[in-house]
């Protein structure tokens, strides 16, 4: 299992900078033997238990959370979160446990738990859960990276945050923030089918924001950065230019409090990548989850416009519009060999939406019979070692147009329009049609040229309306891989790391809101 | 896995005898649960997690570090103050730094309840039966949450302060939706104790609900007199006070509580005279943690009394800046309530909205807190007193701030749960409010 390889570093890690070397090494005492021990076990008193399928997932977290307020460092901390959970199917409905304790004796308890709640809540199967097969696996997947980011010195990665805020600062910031978390993520997953599998991926997540101050009118204004998190080493950090954002963020929060109030009414937008990732996520990543569909996040996240009916007939989009969904993207933060229900993930690349057609729901196992399918394809994540899986995005991206097409040709063809960056509030409702986006930067676009800064931008649409009105969209040559660490749903609620490529796109005559008031009607 | 108060402090005093810091802070957080999760009219993913955080800060002069784990045993212990005290002496000084509390004075808690700790997953199933059983009858599709929770958390200081805490949850969401999809209905709170639980009852209110608002009508968008019920309140108001009210925000000048040229509104009537918010770990409806930030004490606290905006949140650096007290972070919420009921509310409108919950409330502008979000699960038209029409659901643009300048009348405060809620044990009455913005109309049942 690849996590001794942090042990085999010891003598230079303190050096380096790997604080916790030593938690790290004592996290280590479990060899790839001890996890298929505690495996066999766990899977050992589900099968004497009566369990038709059980798996067992020994997962560690490494964390880093490093955050700068100004010119000082407000918080430095560092984590191990380590443990595991046991699932069954009995007679057809689920139960899971899950504990901190690694030990026999605790796995052991556990899968009696598990078994128990499975047991209990009987009753209340009114249908019986059926799991396909899946294929059985035993295989090892590591994200490929060039530089840990938990092996660089600590002090360089205070040192890049507090060099981020002085940039801010100098070029007119009042106030300044910059953070940066890594995980490291290592899985080990084993079911009753066979299958065993060692997983680990690094997840880097920078964030920054300025704010400036006008006392006069009492009137503030704040640019967050628009870096994505990734799915990668930190090459990452190292290859972004935090510190040139951060002075023109400072610039442009200036002029954001100077900029002219928003003329609300119908617009044409050209969306940024870096804003348009996330009304991606929002209005085609979620509809097209087949539990939602399903029913099974009515109580919380919400069902789906998208019913089973829809597939392969509903027009979603304009024919530009084709939507992939991958685990194999690089810097991905969906990116994965296998998902948590042990099915292969990685090259197994699918359509959602294809020239416009919804073509793929998103799944996990035991719901492709349900709509007459015959197998997940690979969409199961569970956020934690005591989570149970649930159907999670994969990387869901808007494929670039395949001919020539920049953002000033997209910007060329507006007459009276708006260009969004980055993202500022969202919403959306339940079954995804009404969804609001407001942003970080907004500009003129006047006879196909881009002017002034405008500012109290917010853009509401119906979902279908919107994609079917998108007739422009950029090359492969401004591609850019936007993402949230933290999508939520489930209960109880799990968050889950997920990544959204895309190229700027042309909607026509949005409607926009002026957001300067304390309340709009 | 739940520690023993015995178990946190000898654990405390372990990882305070090897620390090699200057002062030391060590946090534990443990807990256990059980769930029953259900989605047409049965069981999906149902479990028992355990858990268990310990986290150890270390501070050297003004340098700071903390190091959290999972593992308890004596060598993980070592392995996380060494890491802590590693973290430390790497990071720069911090010129805001604090150092550690020493004793405090504590309430006594009161929210644990041992029925709650002891439910069992055969007592949850038990409980949801009915509620699927009479969906099954109403022939609408029941899909609902039911989670018992026990909460150990304990923080100690090389000052010589120990506090620890132990508190129950129980939480019982249910949503039915018709067959057809044109109707949806919601029914959710929270309880300390789990023989309170009233599983079926929730479930009855939610059938209602789906049954009565099929076939909605859309109406124009625009201000309307509407009737929140508490889980839409609780958003609001969980959202105002837990995440909006700042001192030091408001004295830099990025508020809502900032005042025009500089400072901040304390002591001047931000909100209408009918208003008052506060929190009290021992407040008989919610009790909560009886410490908060730094180990301070968790007191009562008055947000908003009769509508003048007497405190806000405020740290201890900021504290000692300015020469305040520190304000810690409340660890219950409780806006006190009138005496209407809902019926009498329905009969003194003319022409107004019924709204169940609200979804994904985010903000748009923190200067006003202009919020945006969409009802959800049952909104009713009102005309001369009667609720006459299910309706269509609406995206609104409101800031609480101006909402709680328009409230005709108020219900009493019960526990509350929202969806977008921070979290915090809530009550809060049903509201009547004037001229609520609803911006747009959305097709999502």
């Amino acid at each position: 299992m690849g996590g001794c390889a942090c042990a085999t570093l010891l003598p230079s890690t303190l050096f380096l900078g790997m604080r916790n070397a030593q938690a790290i090494e004592v996290a280590d005492k479990l060899d790839l033997n001890g996890k298929l021990n505690l495996a066999g076990v766990a899977l050992g008193v589900a099968k004497s238990g009566g369990a038709s399928y059980a798996d067992f997932r020994l997962c560690r977290y490494q964390t880093e959370y490093l955050e700068a307020r100004e010119h000082r460092l407000e918080e430095s901390a560092t984590g191990i979160s380590a443990g595991f959970a046991v699932r069954v199917l009995l007679d057809g409905t689920w139960g899971y446990a899950s504990s901190p304790l690694a030990t026999e004796d605790e796995v052991k308890l556990a899968t009696q738990r598990a078994l128990e709640v499975a047991k209990a809540s009987q009753p209340l199967q009114l249908r019986k859960f059926v799991l396909e097969d899946v294929p059985v696996y035993q295989d090892r997947w590591d994200m490929p990276m060039k530089t840990d980011p938990f092996l660089i010195p600590v002090d360089d990665k205070i040192g890049k945050l507090l060099a981020i805020n002085e940039a801010a600062m100098k070029a007119g910031a009042d106030y300044a923030t910059a953070s940066f978390a890594f995980v490291r993520e290592e899985k080990f997953f084993a079911s009753s089918n066979g299958s065993r599998i060692s997983q680990s991926r690094v997840r880097v997540m920078p964030e920054t924001e300025v704010t400036v101050i006008d006392k006069a009118t009492g009137k503030f204004a704040s640019r967050a950065g628009l870096a994505a998190p990734r799915g990668s080493g930190y090459e990452y950090i190292l290859g972004y230019d935090f510190i040139g954002e951060a002075a023109k963020a400072a610039e442009q929060a200036k002029e954001k409090l100077q900029a002219k109030s928003v003329v609300p009414g119908d617009y044409d937008l050209v969306l940024d990548p870096t804003h348009l990732w996330l009304t991606i996520h929002e209005s085609v990543g979620h509809p097209t989850e087949l539990d939602r569909a399903l029913g099974w996040e009515a109580n919380f996240a919400g069902t789906t416009f998208c019913t089973p009916d829809k597939l392969g007939k509903l027009q979603y989009g304009s024919k530009l519009m084709n939507i992939v969904a991958d685990r194999s993207q690089e810097g991905g933060l969906s990116t994965v060999g296998y998902d948590d229900d042990g099915v292969r993930s990685v090259g197994t690349e699918f359509p959602i939406i294809q020239n416009g057609l919804f073509v793929n729901y998103q799944m996990a196992i035991g719901q492709a019979q349900l709509i007459g399918q015959k197998t997940s394809n690979g969409c199961a994540f569970a956020d934690s070692w005591s989570s149970f899986p649930i159907q999670r995005m994969p990387n869901v991206s808007l494929q670039p147009n395949p001919k020539t097409c920049s953002l000033d040709d997209l910007i060329s063809d507006v007459k009276r329009g708006i260009y969004i960056m980055g993202n500022g509030s969202w919403s959306i409702d339940q079954q995804r049609h009404n969804f609001q986006f407001g942003g970080q930067l907004f500009y003129e676009i006047k006879n196909g040229k881009l002017g002034r800064m405008l500012r109290d931008v917010a853009y509401q649409g119906s979902t279908v309306e919107f994609w079917n009105s998108m007739d422009g969209l950029g090359d492969q040559s401004t591609y850019f891989l936007g993402g949230a660490p933290n999508c939520g749903k489930g209960q109880p609620e799990q968050t889950a790391p997920v990544s959204h490529g895309a190229v700027p796109a042309r909607f026509r005559q949005v409607t926009v809101l002026n957001t300067d008031r304390k309340e709009i009607a | 896995m739940i520690l023993s108060e015995a178990d946190a402090q000898a654990i405390t005093k372990k990882v305070l005898g090897l620390s090699q810091a200057e002062s030391c802070v060590v946090s534990i957080r443990c807990g256990e649960s059980r769930h029953v999760r259900y989605a047409q009219n049965m069981a999906t993913t149902n479990g028992a997690p355990s858990s268990i955080e310990i986290t150890v800060e270390s501070h050297f002069g003004k340098q700071s570090g903390s190091a959290t784990g999972t593992d308890l045993s004596d060598d993980a212990l070592a392995a996380l103050v060494s890491a802590s005290e590693n973290t430390a002496k790497l990071a720069p000084e911090n010129p805001e730094f604090m150092p550690p509390l020493g004793p405090q004075k504590y309430a006594t808690g009161t929210a644990f309840s041992a029925s709650t700790q002891a439910a069992t997953s055969d007592q949850l199933a038990r409980a949801i039966l009915p509620v699927l059983k009479q969906a099954q009858d109403k022939n609408v599709q029941a899909s609902g949450f039911l989670e018992v929770g026990t909460t150990f958390s304990s923080f100690g200081s090389s000052k010589g302060l120990f506090v620890s805490n132990q508190s129950t949850n129980v939480l019982h969401t249910v949503t039915a939706r018709t067959p057809d999809g044109t109707g949806a209905g919601w029914a959710g709170t929270t309880y300390q104790d789990f023989s309170k639980l009233d599983a079926a009852a929730m479930g009855t209110v939610a059938t209602d609900k789906a049954v009565k608002s099929q076939k909605p009508i859309k109406l124009e968008p625009g201000k309307y007199t509407v009737i929140l019920e508490p889980s839409a309140v609780s958003d609001l108001i969980g959202i105002l006070v837990g995440e909006e009210f700042d001192q030091r925000a408001a004295d830099e000048g990025r508020s809502f509580a900032t005042k025009k040229g500089g400072g901040s509104l304390l002591g001047e009537t931000v909100f209408g005279k009918n208003v008052t918010i506060y929190s009290d770990p021992n407040d008989p409806l919610v009790p909560g943690s009886i410490y908060s930030d730094d180990g301070q004490p968790a007191q009562r606290t008055v947000w908003i009394e009769d509508g003048v905006l007497k405190n806000l949140q405020c740290g201890r650096y900021w504290a000692d800046k300015t020469k305040r007290a520190p304000v810690p972070s409340p660890t219950t919420l409780v806006m006190k309530g009138g005496t209407t009921t809902t019926e009498e509310m329905i009969k003194q409108t003319k022409r107004g909205l019924l709204i169940t919950r609200f979804w994904y409330i985010r903000e748009v502008d923190p200067q006003t807190v202009l919020l945006t979000g969409l009802t959800r699960d049952g909104v009713f038209l009102i005309e001369h007193g009667e609720i006459v029409k299910p309706v269509c659901n609406f995206r609104f643009n409101q800031s609480p701030v101006a909402m709680l300048n328009k409230v005709i009348a108020m219900g009493p405060a019960l526990r509350a749960y929202g969806e977008e809620s921070i979290g915090l044990p809530i009550a809060v009455p049903t509201l009547l409010v004037d001229d609520f913005a609803l911006s747009s109309v959305s097709d999502a049942v």
